[in-house]
């Protein structure tokens, strides 16, 4: 469990400014999907009541009903709160010095990144699409000049307004850095002599 | 011509196979609860999924081996023409 005033590696003076998750769409896509999946066969099995009915008394078929359809909607529960703890998991934490990236990519596959705000060269906003624009969410991409070159903020809730907020940062920390008497030196922050 | 003995085994198999499974959804249902508390932002919100998460798969298992216990789980399936034998059952309301 993690703490937003308790950061990883947390530097001195450093203060979180945005904690980004998903925009709510993604789980409105998890709570439609796992209605559906239960909803139908659920319907279905009303609909047919009496033939149901006479398969369950059957000493047989009952059984053998019974056992497929709890295996069936325990795997669609299961699922769903996977899909979920995916949702929660996937994090954008952004502070006056870095920007942490924290993405669960199934149940065994995490990765965790960072980048200093020192790295940053520019920042894009996208909403495309007709729900994007809609709902007022999209993605933001961090350049920087590495090698992996762009930092993404995925389906984030209000983008243009994330990005406002780290290009303000950006400046802040380059100011702040060259008042410390440090100096920018290609992409690399040096911080005092 | 050969004569085929009449083969069967009994239902149990089929809880045998829903016991195999449990175990399979209780690996997975806790190494995603350990991923949640090891991960997640603590707060409310991350007590309030994993007693939801807890309460749902109670409430599930525990209703489907009230239903499952109803039933005698030493009938045969009769392996021989089995669609034959039970397709009558199946579909005898249509």
């Amino acid at each position: 469990m993690f703490y937003l005033n308790q950061l990883p590696n947390q530097r001195e003076n450093e203060k979180v400014v945005l904690f980004l998750r998903r925009h709510w769409f993604a789980i409105l896509i998890i709570i439609v999907a796992f209605i559906f999946l239960i909803g139908v066969p659920l319907a279905v099995g009303w609909y047919f009541w009496e033939t149901v009915q006479i398969w369950l008394s059957h000493p047989v078929i009952g059984p053998i009903l019974v056992v497929i359809c709890s295996i069936y909607f325990l795997s669609v529960w299961l699922m769903a709160f996977i899909e979920f703890t995916d949702y929660y998991l996937d994090t954008w934490i952004v502070t006056n010095e870095r920007i942490i990236n924290v993405e669960q990519e199934g149940l065994f596959h995490r990765t965790a990144s960072e980048l200093d705000l020192a790295a940053v060269q520019d920042t894009t906003a996208e909403i495309r699409g007709f729900l994007q624009t809609v709902f007022t969410y999209g993605n933001v991409f961090v350049q920087t000049a590495a090698e992996k070159s762009r930092f993404h903020f995925i389906n984030i809730n209000d983008p243009e307004h994330v990005k406002e907020i780290i290009t303000r940062l950006v400046e802040e920390d380059k100011k702040r850095t060259v008042s410390q008497g440090g100096s920018l030196i290609g992409k690399v922050k040096i911080v005092g002599k | 011509m050969f004569d085929i003995p009449n083969f069967s085994v009994p239902v149990l198999i089929f809880l045998m196979l829903y016991g195999a499974y449990l175990l399979l959804f209780l690996f997975y249902g806790l190494f995603n609860i350990y991923h949640l508390i090891r991960y997640g932002l603590y707060g409310f919100g991350l007590y309030l999924i994993i007693t939801v998460f807890a309460g749902g798969t109670i409430l599930l298992v525990s209703g489907s081996i009230f239903i499952l216990m109803g039933f005698d789980w030493s009938q045969p399936i009769f392996l021989n023409n089995v669609i034959e034998t039970y397709s009558k059952d199946l579909f005898k309301s249509w």
